[in-house]
């Protein structure tokens, strides 16, 4: 990465914010069976009890402690959204590369695949896949991977094809560095800004993806999940207890979404807005 | 319309300093003239002509006054400026085809001026269409977007929509940047019947070509100041600027016969910034922007001449003081130099040289001017080696006066012979013969320091010789050092020679013949060294040939020498291409070569 | 993105029929790849009971082997099967959910697209002022907030607690209402779910207008537009905004699949009887050949839509259909 926009990245008050909601969420989610000392399948305490000193969010109708479920369905979102992300990422990237540096008729291939795959709406399969087949929630979040490499291999492809023929690079080659020793020495580290931008967008995506499906009843019921809290907690408006059962997922959810989005705006800014990615 | 531009000042605000792009600039445009302003990149000239048309960027912080009739153009705000742009004064910009939006066809985009200024929409198209045609562009052109253009088609679209308004005052950004000859030409056309039209046109270019052959009046910009003004005639055959003969000599003009040289150094670009001085003020200024520290800190001088750094006439007294605008005595140039231009460095009047009833050299006049190349070309017996020696210092001459930086040589001589030595070096025509067979490398080119008594430490001694041995690309290895004249070839003694000339880093150089007793190959690494330490050092260099083929590489300018008289001197090019005397024309037609036939009777 | 569009006029055409062919085929083939008595498994644990009748007009569904090109032309024919929780054909079903989707989405793209268009170019031309840096903030913030999220709290706040707005349905039933009440009573149920949408749509085009348009008006031909004297909102809509069009008009496609699913959680959420809630019922009810039909019919749609955009792409920019 070039010194000068780290330097602006680091400065960058968006950046800086949605870092440190993350890395708080990632905190919280990693020290939550520390935090709570319930299970949150532990269906032996009193349902729509309020909040208490024992119970800090009180307990939900089926008898469950919120707040161990909360750091429960948010561990389960991370997990997803950093699976999925992570897959598409070095999917995409390893596509990506291999086109730009091949090139012909492997190029052409991929990148007509690459379009295909794009134009194919991902919940649908997803909605689809999980329907039929109610797979465990990593085999969605690869196939999310799946779906979505295509936006990341064209953003990797288009700029490893004009580092390609960046001088210096072309010097590597004439001085007889191999293919391996140019794309892991020379290629990979300058494409390292896209990787950041690409993982961002793809946790974002696959966070919103994983809330709103579990919402929607797609995923495995018994695994906690934000978006399954918030689609049970609705039921029960009318009671005061969505101050403490509805608003800590909507919030926490939010925050998360959030602190994905900062990063991804703040780091397009900072690197050459062409390199802007597809969310 | 007359446009005044009175201490044009503009500077770019960044985060914690400026950049000065423009330093009080004047510039008068008139009806009927054109005005071209050329430099560097970087030296501003885009800024000034933003500058008019008020579209400098939010953070152009501007001072002056750029008079347009009774008004101040740098006091409109957006709503006076509007009615103003295009109607009066109209800009073509550089780039070409990123000044066309990629999304409407020619046709719409140089109509818009019209039709935005209530003209009925068919018939602005109808006039757009003309005005294209008139570029020389066909009618099923205009119909097409950007893309669909060439460069040269797309310049001729600019210039069509600058022109569509009729506007009196046209500013041109580098109108022929990038073009093939024909558009060019074609372009130059077109700018010159602006001039017939009697608009003021202002040509922002590098092109000295261009320039000299349009303008009439020149402004040379280096980093955001004016240097000289000069007639446009005068840009490539007589500049009086160092930075405009260093501009010249760089420039690739058709009919230059000389190699390229570059300009010593690199402009950066001005800053003005503040910081804790040493006395714990915080202290505002202006300095050069550069990578060697040839001041404390980091920074360029902040007085003195801006082309100081690089100039090669430069005397310490350059650095102090900023330096005014100063008129020529022959009324014709403008020059900020407080040399007067570019220095005289040897001036003969009336000199001759007898050896008893032999005339070597009739009463001869001769100037030579700082860091140019003076060729002497001649057959054997002309006297152009007894002028060079008279130049040397090394034959008095019978009668006449000839004066060196300044000085009575004479006199000088007379008084003070040691003083002015060193301030000359020489190369002769054998090099094996001009160097003592029984001294070694480090001893011939120490010979002169020693000689003088310049320098006593022994150490430095050694440091000026492997300097000066470096200079000429020579080895600096403690063997190499102890070699002697004999086991060394030709080339390799000459420029042992050349680096013993340069040990006390002289003004002058006179080279007689340095390079006959050389191989064609050899010679031709010597001389392209030599040149490069000409720019480098900006050694005033009086070279003696009887080759006019090599004087038309190396020269500036060109001294032809038959039987004790200079018969014919100007610039190289000119003496190459229309050389005046029938005594030139044999010279050249010899030196094409014994390939050619001969016309009959040349001989 | 660029290269999206520019290849000639006939591989996204190729593209998106091919997606078209692949959504197909993983629908027609899914039921066919489960181990075991999938009717009995599926239908076991679902709040739906099957007459025998019924269970076997199923296993003729699913065990139909007259191939995949069958199943395209029953497709075609509107044949997708038929719904035992709603006791109606899907393609009925489906048809009878559709205006609402698009009146719900099709608003909310609308206003969301002119209002983030107009303000972020706006916002772009003036870059650096107060208003401009506040207006980025609000939106960077709003752009972090998921439809689930501000769905959940407006249902919550404006129709739950405070009432002011309907929490459920596009209209109220069985009313006897005039037509400016029916009109009325329509905009009164679509207000919560359009304000989700909006929230949710329009700080990502305003964000990509405003980017769009900071990077055009760097271009050489505005200087030139505004040195030409032009009336400033002619530089700032025919010259610069006409460009930084172009890339909105891109991105929009690919941010396509993941504003679907935003609009199904937001129908659910306020119980919108459109496509969303109609899926959101046939997953809880296990109603497989419906969210079949669902997915499949809102798939071709929406690949439509994104063929449409490509060829709205074309007209905006002479660039790409002169390329081909």
């Amino acid at each position: 990465m070039h010194l000068d926009a780290r330097k602006r990245i680091l400065t960058d008050p968006w950046f800086l914010t949605g870092a440190a909601l993350l890395g708080l969420l990632v905190c919280l989610a990693a020290v939550g069976p520390v935090l709570v000392p319930w299970d949150p399948h532990d269906i032996s305490f009193i349902p729509l009890d309020p909040p208490s000193a024992r119970h800090w969010l009180g307990i939900n109708d089926g008898g469950m402690d919120i707040f161990a479920e909360l750091l429960s369905g948010l561990r389960n979102t991370l997990v997803f959204g950093v699976t999925a992300a992570f897959a598409g990422l070095v999917l995409g990237s390893v596509i990506g590369l291999f086109a730009a540096w091949k090139g012909g008729w492997a190029d052409q291939v991929l990148m007509r695949l690459a379009d295909i795959v794009l134009a194919i709406p991902s919940v649908m399969i997803l909605i689809l896949l999980a329907a039929f087949l109610r797979p465990p929630p990593w085999v969605l979040a690869l196939t999310l991977a799946a779906l979505t490499w295509p936006t990341t291999a064209r953003g990797i492809r288009a700029q490893a094809l004009t580092l390609k023929h960046r001088l210096h690079i072309q010097a590597a080659r004439h001085m007889g560095g191999s293919a391996r020793y140019i794309i892991f020495r020379h290629l990979m580290p300058e494409l390292f800004p896209l990787y950041l931008i690409n993982f961002a967008a793809k946790l974002r995506m696959a966070v919103f993806m994983e809330a709103s499906l579990a919402f929607l009843g797609l995923f495995d019921p018994s695994l906690k999940s934000l978006g399954l809290m918030i689609s049970f907690a609705l039921k029960f408006y009318y009671m005061d207890i969505w101050i403490n059962w509805l608003v800590p997922p909507v919030l926490l959810l939010s925050l998360l979404i959030m602190g994905t989005t900062f990063v991804t705006i703040s780091l397009e800014n900072v690197f050459d807005p062409r390199l802007k990615t597809a969310l | 319309m007359l446009i005044f531009i009175k201490k044009l000042t503009v500077q770019y605000s960044e985060e914690d300093h400026a950049l000065l792009a423009l330093d009080r600039v004047d510039l008068t445009l008139t009806p009927g003239r054109i005005t071209a302003l050329v430099g560097e990149s970087g030296s501003g000239k885009t800024t000034l002509g933003k500058a008019i048309m008020g579209l400098l960027p939010d953070n152009a912080k501007v001072q002056g006054e750029i008079l347009l009739g009774q008004d101040n153009l740098l006091d409109f705000d957006e709503v006076r400026m509007n009615p103003v742009r295009w109607a009066t004064t109209a800009m073509v910009f550089q780039n070409g085809a990123a000044n066309l939006n990629p999304v409407h066809r020619l046709k719409d985009q140089v109509a818009e001026p019209l039709i935005q200024r209530g003209t009925p929409k068919k018939q602005a198209l109808e006039q757009a269409r003309n005005r294209l045609t008139a570029m020389g562009l066909a009618p099923e052109l205009a119909n097409r977007y950007p893309h669909e253009l060439s460069g040269g088609q797309v310049q001729r679209g600019l210039l069509a929509m600058g022109l569509i308004l009729d506007p009196p005052v046209l500013i041109l950004d580098e109108p022929t940047a990038a073009l093939d000859a024909v558009t060019k030409s074609f372009i130059a056309q077109v700018i010159q019947d602006c001039r017939t039209q009697n608009k003021s046109v202002l040509l922002i270019t590098h092109d000295l070509d261009l320039a000299g052959a349009l303008a009439d009046e020149i402004a040379v910009l280096y980093l955001g100041q004016v240097m000289e003004y000069l007639p446009g005639r005068h840009l490539l055959d007589r500049p009086a600027h160092p930075y405009t003969l260093a501009l010249a000599r760089a420039f690739p003009a058709m009919d230059a016969v000389r190699d390229l040289g570059g300009i010593r150094g690199d402009a950066f670009y001005r800053m003005v910034h503040a910081h804790a001085a040493d006395n714990g003020h915080t202290h505002v200024h202006t300095h050069v922007a550069a990578p060697d520290a040839f001041h404390q800190g980091g920074h360029a001088p902040p007085e003195g001449c801006l082309f100081q750094p690089r100039c090669t006439q430069a005397i310490p007294a350059c650095a102090l003081g900023s330096v005014a605008m100063e008129i020529t005595p022959d009324g014709d140039h403008r020059l900020r130099c407080i040399r007067g231009g570019i220095a005289k460095i040897l001036a003969f009047r009336q000199v001759a040289k007898s050896y008893g009833p032999v005339t070597a050299l009739h009463p001869t006049n001769l100037t030579l001017m700082a860091g140019e190349v003076f060729c002497l070309v001649g057959e054997t017996g002309s006297g152009k080696t007894t002028l060079a020696m008279i130049a040397a210092g090394a034959v008095i001459p019978d009668r006449g006066t000839r004066t060196f930086q300044g000085r009575d040589m004479d006199e000088w001589m007379k008084k003070d012979a040691a003083s002015l030595a060193p301030c000359i070096g020489i190369i002769y025509q054998n090099p094996a013969e001009s160097v003592s067979h029984r001294l070694t490398v480090f001893e011939i080119v120490a010979e002169p320091l020693r000689i003088h008594n310049t320098v006593t430490d022994e150490a430095e001694l050694t440091d000026r010789v492997r300097s000066a041995l470096s200079d000429v690309r020579l080895s600096c290895a403690p063997e190499f050092l102890k070699r002697y004249p004999h086991e060394l070839n030709m080339g390799a003694i000459q420029r042992v020679c050349l680096a013993r000339a340069l040990v006390h880093e002289p003004d002058l150089l006179v080279a007689d013949e340095p390079t006959s007793a050389l191989d064609p190959s050899v010679q031709a690494k010597v001389l392209k060294m030599l040149l490069n330490l000409q720019i480098e050092k900006g050694l005033t260099l009086l070279f003696v040939t009887h080759n006019i083929g090599l004087a038309r590489k190396v020269a500036d300018r060109i001294g032809v020498m038959s039987e004790g008289r200079i018969i014919e001197a100007g610039p190289a090019a000119r003496i190459i291409h229309h050389p005046d005397h029938e005594y030139t024309r044999t010279l050249i037609r010899s030196a094409q070569g014994l390939s050619r036939p001969l016309p009959a009777g040349s001989l | 993105m660029h290269s999206f569009a520019r290849h000639t006029c006939l591989t996204p055409v190729l593209a998106y029929l091919a997606a078209v062919l692949v959504l197909a085929f993983l629908s027609h083939s899914l039921p066919r790849m489960l181990p075991g008595d999938f009717i009995t498994a599926m239908y076991g644990s679902s709040d739906v009971t099957l007459t025998e009748q019924q269970e076997a007009v199923l296993r003729t569904h699913y065990q139909d082997d007259s191939g995949f090109m069958a199943f395209l032309g029953r497709l075609l024919r509107l044949d997708w099967g038929y719904s035992h929780a709603f006791l109606a054909p899907v393609s009925a079903l489906f048809f009878d959910a559709l205006p609402w989707t698009l009146l719900l989405m099709g608003t909310a793209h609308l206003l969301s697209s002119l209002l983030g268009f107009v303000l972020g170019v706006e916002a772009a031309w003036r870059r650096g002022t107060c208003m401009e840096k506040a207006g980025v903030g609000i939106m960077t913030v709003l752009e972090g907030i998921p439809e689930l999220c501000s769905g959940a709290l407006l249902l919550l706040v404006f129709a739950l607690h405070l009432g002011w707005f309907p929490a459920a349905g596009a209209q109220t039933a069985y009313a006897d209402h005039t037509f400016v009440q029916q009109v009325t009573d329509l905009l009164h149920h679509l207000a919560l779910p359009l304000t989700t949408l909006i929230l949710a749509y329009f700080p990502g085009n305003f964000l990509l207008a405003r980017a769009g348009m900071v990077m055009v008006m760097k271009s050489p031909f505005v200087l030139i537009a505004r040195a030409k004297g032009l009336p400033p909102v002619r530089v700032r809509y025919a010259h610069a905004a006409r460009n930084a069009l172009l890339p909105l008009v891109t991105r929009f496609g690919l941010r396509f699949a993941f504003m679907i699913t935003g609009a199904l959680v937001v129908e659910t959420l306020f119980s919108y009887p459109g496509l969303g809630t109609l899926l959101f019922n046939a997953i809880a009810m296990r109603d497989l050949p419906l969210i079949q039909g669902i997915v499949l019919a809102a798939s071709i749609m929406v690949l439509g839509i994104n063929l449409v955009l490509e060829y709205v792409y074309t007209l905006l920019d002479p660039r790409v259909a002169h390329a081909s």
